[in-house]
């Protein structure tokens, strides 16, 4: 075995000398190309795609079934090869055109999870009634029947004292289902306290969209008809979003484009990519407004989109203020405002001092970017905005986008293709004086203060603070809770210094967590659930986008289940509904029979029957023929649950130019619709919007708070005692963090570039090892202000000097045997979130994750 | 009778490791061994650096030192051109271990997958063992123990002999490409008869200059890569002095 792995050592070291040296050419023979016969020609498209959704062989033993991968929110389409109602393997569905028959390594673990032997098997109850990370909570199987029974009886107390309101559901991976329990059920039962994961994820990456063109939303990416590709801490080869979509093309698309990944650490995008920026983290603001500086002074925007000059001559120039007169816009609105505001000053020698990065290189990258101008794609991801001070960074990175006339066209960047998809009935008429009552209470998570703009869609108070709900609770600000379920979360792990959140829910007096397996969110919760896995065993379906489709996946249970599980979204509610129908609320279990059957007209008589109708219920107008409106058309709902995907129509470019949902119609370098947002939320106060600039911990002031514009990193922690930037970043293993307890996810840990297989490591760069003494396989020890880990320190020459990069997703101490050490007890590696303060974005209510925090790194 | 081979293009491989894990279900393979892995190298220094990845796999030699070093011939040429291994001649003497010059020939050093024979249970009465999981979902050893890897070879190879990459012979004789290729979602694999000049293999072998790994050691191997990992643009320059 040594000799083996000797040997493969040697194999590595002269591996790529070898590659220089011995190219021969072997094979000299002409080759005459084949003509290959596709699958299916001539048929027609449905049965085409039930050809390929069958796909079995001759000689297979079993069949594959189409599923829908959640391990990361690409949502891809997949296939399950079953024999016997056993998963056996997983590949891309083929008949996708937004994850083109692809996948990624995150499906096959799924295989792992579902067979996981520590996925919890049956209801479960806590027997000690103390609540602590210390106290064994003592669980003990029960039935669904006594599960469902308690829980009923806690909600009817709440609705007999007037006190719905301290009921709260908390969603952590969803399927769009989700409104069954999320949302109609929380309001039927009378609370306004639905409170997403969303926060905790993503938000600021959609602000700056929103309040440049109108589309609070993730976006897709025209990659194969850009030339170039900008790409802003998103690594699309790992993590997020369309994985699969982006894997299959992007040997092609770098031939065609030049890539540039703005990344401190060198990401899997970065690997492959032409230029590297390894920016100081938290100065993405100053680089974007440089490239956007280059770009007006050497005249490459685009016109077509942008406008120009009434008399063609470029007024850009250095430091000098220009007259608005003088240009004349097309789609877009303040132009000229923005750069006397934010960009006349803005050089990429100016922005090097910031960013650390070269002034030839930015300047570079700036003109690259330019002249590839209108196929030039501005890529944010969620480095440059899950920061303190991240928003404007959101803008003014996809700011570029206008300038370039990127947006909605060819080669750029894209919104979601309609789909017709629909929700389910309304749940006012069955919301009682009680709900009613309930409902008009503060939300828990404090979403709308002053202090928490949480501007989704530009709403004062739309958006959730996930992460702040633990505050809340401690402090019984509005109030306390009383009775709380939450599905597929894991916020004691998920969610930066989640050491609040257990001392937050130690205090609920009860707590429902609906899971795969018991983590360190079950842990102080009364009654545990047993869930179905969302690959293979639950009804359900979501949207997702990519390639210039949105396409409607679906979920079906395909595999026989193992354990006593239920699905969170459908069978739960509806027991739950009969329960509460049994002791004399039947209001919830009435509105669920309005989910009546679209090919029967049947109301559902029980769980199953409930969830299959809600899923057909809304898909309806997808496969039924009679209500076709555009995209992928079916003969009936048996057609569709066997292809198991529906492609909207392919992308409308360029329809949305001069029809943005902006206040002015237009694509906003000035936004008038950040304006209007930011003035309303600081009347509801009686503020001025420097006072919510002042509460969120944003420097503008003035105009400048209607730009996009650079703000300073806003860090945790003292230089002199913690010298190092923590740099956090996603696995390509991860499934959501829920993939630690998977032996594959350790066999196979070194897939992202610079990590190490069977370890968890922080990467430093070997000067800063140097500096502190400390070596590859060093047992070191990180510290942050507000927590510490334990974990393997990797020297690594892809981490910028100053940083630490440390990949999410390890460090639990609950969830299984693998993920953790000692079970209950120790964790396996460290916990990037005990190191990350409880800091927000609070104009999108996003939890921080970037540039949030510095460190100290001590070997151990 | 074809002779198969495969080609890797580094270019639209992203280095995500998915053929491996397919590899892992298809073929039941016990953790700790990489029938298909990969070899990394990280070059250059901060901030002139760069990750490189090459996957890797049994390279079916035609000139195979693995088989030619064989005492009992448990490892042996198909007339496919697939360096095949039978466990029940298999004396586990591991000189083909050692006589393979890639390091893809692994030993059997214990009954595979231990973790998944375990009978411990985590939550006494709300979770099950390992092994009752299995036993559960009606899988074999694995829960997600795949029987189509039986039809030709041990479906788990017992303890005491070596095993390796087959190039998936049991799917191929099904007209099925091996799992890898399937897997890959950058389509960076691709698999035929060398034998046959208008296969996808022979057309792109003609388009680019291949190289193979350790050419110069005279084994002929017939997994051929093609293009650069990272084929970046940069700007013209003549250096200096």
């Amino acid at each position: 075995m040594n000799a083996n792995r000797n040997k493969r050592k040697t194999l590595m070291k002269d591996f790529f000398d070898d590659i220089r040296l011995s190219r021969r050419s072997f094979l000299k023979a002409s080759t005459a190309a084949g003509a290959a016969v596709a699958l299916g020609a001539g048929l027609d498209p449905e049965l085409k795609m039930l050809a390929a959704a069958s796909g079995t062989g001759a000689d297979e033993m079993g069949q594959w079934l189409p599923a829908t991968c959640q391990g990361c929110t690409s949502w891809c389409a997949q296939q399950v090869y079953v024999i016997d109602g056993r998963a056996i393997k997983i590949r891309g569905n083929p008949n996708s055109k937004v994850s083109v028959g692809a996948g990624c390594p995150r499906p096959h673990l799924a295989i792992q999870q579902v067979y996981d032997p520590d996925r919890i098997k049956t209801p479960m109850r806590r027997t000690n009634p103390k609540k602590g990370r210390l106290e064994d909570p003592q669980f003990v199987p029960i039935s669904w029947d006594d599960a469902l029974n308690t829980i009923a009886d806690k909600i009817m107390a709440l609705r007999a004292n007037d006190e719905t309101h301290k009921y709260m559901l908390m969603r952590g991976r969803y399927t769009y289902l989700r409104d069954i329990l999320y949302d109609r059920m929380t309001k039927i039962i009378g609370s306004p306290n639905s409170i997403s994961h969303s926060a905790i994820c993503a938000e600021a990456e959609k602000f700056g969209p929103y309040f440049t063109e109108g589309l609070w939303d993730y976006r897709q990416y025209d990659v194969e008809n850009a030339r170039y590709i900008l790409i802003w801490g998103a690594d699309p080869l790992a993590a997020n979003r369309q994985v699969s979509y982006y894997s299959k093309v992007w040997g092609t698309v770098i031939d065609r484009a030049q890539i540039a990944v703005v990344e401190p650490r060198l990401s899997a995008t970065g690997a492959k990519a032409d230029v590297w920026l390894p920016i100081a983290p938290g100065h993405d603001g100053a680089l974007a407004a440089a490239i956007a500086h280059v770009i007006l002074t050497e005249k490459l925007w685009h016109r077509d989109f942008v406008g120009d000059f009434t008399d063609g001559n470029n007024r850009f120039v250095l430091g000098q203020q220009v007259s608005e007169a003088d240009f004349e816009e097309k789609h877009t609105h303040g132009l000229v405002k923005w750069w006397n505001l934010e960009l006349k000053d803005k050089t990429p020698e100016w922005a090097a001092s910031k960013t650390s990065l070269p002034a030839d290189q930015i300047r570079q990258v700036a003109l690259d970017y330019g002249r590839a101008a209108p196929h030039a794609i501005s890529w944010v991801g969620g480095g440059p905005v899950m920061q303190v001070r991240g928003a404007y960074a959101s803008m003014i990175c996809h700011a570029l986008n206008g300038l370039v006339g990127a947006v909605d066209n060819v080669g750029g960047t894209l919104a979601p293709n309609k789909v017709h998809t629909q929700d389910f009935p309304g749940p006012d008429a069955f919301m009682d004086d009680i709900a009613n009552k309930g409902k008009k209470h503060e939300k828990i998570d404090q979403r709308g203060r002053l202090a928490f703009p949480a501007l989704n869609k530009g709403q004062s108070g739309g958006g959730v603070v996930t992460n702040n709900v633990a505050d809340a609770l401690l402090d019984d600000d509005p109030y306390d809770i009383k009775v709380a379920i939450a599905y597929m979360n894991n916020f004691a792990f998920s969610c930066g210094q989640p050491e609040r959140w257990e001392r937050a829910l130690s205090k609920i007096p009860f707590s429902v967590h609906i899971t795969t397996n018991a983590s360190e969110f079950s842990w102080f919760c009364d009654i545990l659930l047993p869930n179905t896995h969302h690959l293979f065993e639950k009804y359900g379906y979501i949207k997702s986008q990519g390639n210039g489709y949105q396409h409607v996946s679906i979920m079906q249970p395909i595999i026989k289940r193992v354990g006593d599980y239920k699905t969170d979204e459908s069978e739960f509610p509806w027991l739950l509904a009969e329960k509460l129908a049994e002791r004399g609320f039947d209001n919830l279990l009435r509105h669920y029979k309005t989910y009546k059957d679209p090919e029967t007209g049947k109301e559902p008589t029980n769980s199953d029957e409930f969830s299959l109708y809600a899923l057909k219920y809304a898909t309806h107008k997808l496969w039924d023929p009679a209500l076709y409106e555009e995209g992928d058309k079916f003969s009936g709902w048996e057609a569709f649950a066997k292809v198991g995907v529906s492609n909207s129509a392919p992308y409308p470019f360029r329809k949305r130019w001069g029809k943005m949902k902006t206040k002015t119609g237009k694509f906003e370098f000035y936004s008038e619709t950040l304006k209007e947002a930011l003035e309303q939320h600081a009347a509801k106060h009686n503020a001025t919007v420097e006072q919510v600039m002042e509460a969120c911990f944003y420097e503008a002031r003035g105009e400048m708070a209607f730009v996009p514009h650079y703000e300073a990193p806003y860090t945790a922690g003292d230089p002199q005692k913690f010298p190092l930037l923590f740099v956090d970043h996603k696995s390509r293993l991860n499934r959501e963090g829920r993939s630690a307890n998977c032996p594959w996810y350790y066999d196979f840990k070194d897939l992202d570039p610079g990590d190490v297989a069977g370890e968890d490591v922080a990467k430093i760069n070997p000067l800063d090892g140097t500096k502190f003494g400390i070596q590859t396989g060093d047992r070191v020890r990180l510290t942050s202000p507000t927590g510490t880990i334990e974990c393997t320190a990797k020297l690594w020459e892809g981490v910028r000097p100053g940083t630490v990069a440390k990949c999410y997703g390890q460090g639990h101490w609950a969830y299984g045997r693998l993920a953790s050490k000692v079970f209950g007890k120790v964790p396996r590696g460290g916990n990037n979130n005990d190191l990350i303060p409880a800091v927000y974005e609070r104009l999108s209510g996003s939890t921080v994750r970037h540039a949030g925090t510095r460190v100290k790194i001590e070997k151990i | 009778m074809p002779r198969y081979a495969m080609v890797i293009d580094l270019q639209r491989c992203v280095g995500c490791g998915a053929c491996s894990i397919a590899c892992r279900s298809e073929n039941n393979v016990p953790d700790g061994i990489y029938w298909s892995n990969k070899i990394t190298e990280t070059s250059g220094t901060f901030p002139n650096v760069r990750y490189h990845y090459i996957p890797t796999l049994c390279n079916h030699c035609d000139n195979a030192p693995c088989v030619r070093g064989c005492p009992t011939r448990a490892m042996h040429k198909l007339d496919n051109g697939i360096t095949m291994h039978d466990p029940d001649k298999c004396i586990g003497c591991k000189y083909c271990e050692f006589n393979c010059p890639y390091g893809v020939i692994y030993f059997n050093w214990r009954n595979a997958h231990p973790y998944w024979r375990d009978e411990t249970v985590l939550i006494e009465g709300c979770t099950y063992s390992p092994a009752d999981m299995t036993r559960k979902a009606g899988g074999k050893i694995l829960p997600n123990y795949n029987p189509e890897r039986d039809e030709t070879l041990a479906g788990i190879r017992p303890k005491g002999v070596v095993e390796k990459c087959t190039f998936c012979d049991h799917r191929i004789e099904k007209g099925l490409l091996p799992a890898c290729v399937e897997a890959c979602p950058a389509d960076a694999r691709i698999f035929g008869d060398i034998s046959d000049p208008s296969s996808e293999v022979r057309i792109l072998l003609g388009k680019f200059r291949p190289f193979r790994l350790r050419e110069q050691l005279g084994t002929d191997p017939h997994v051929f890569y093609i293009r650069d990992f990272n084929p970046a643009h940069y700007q013209p320059t003549k250096g200096g002095v």
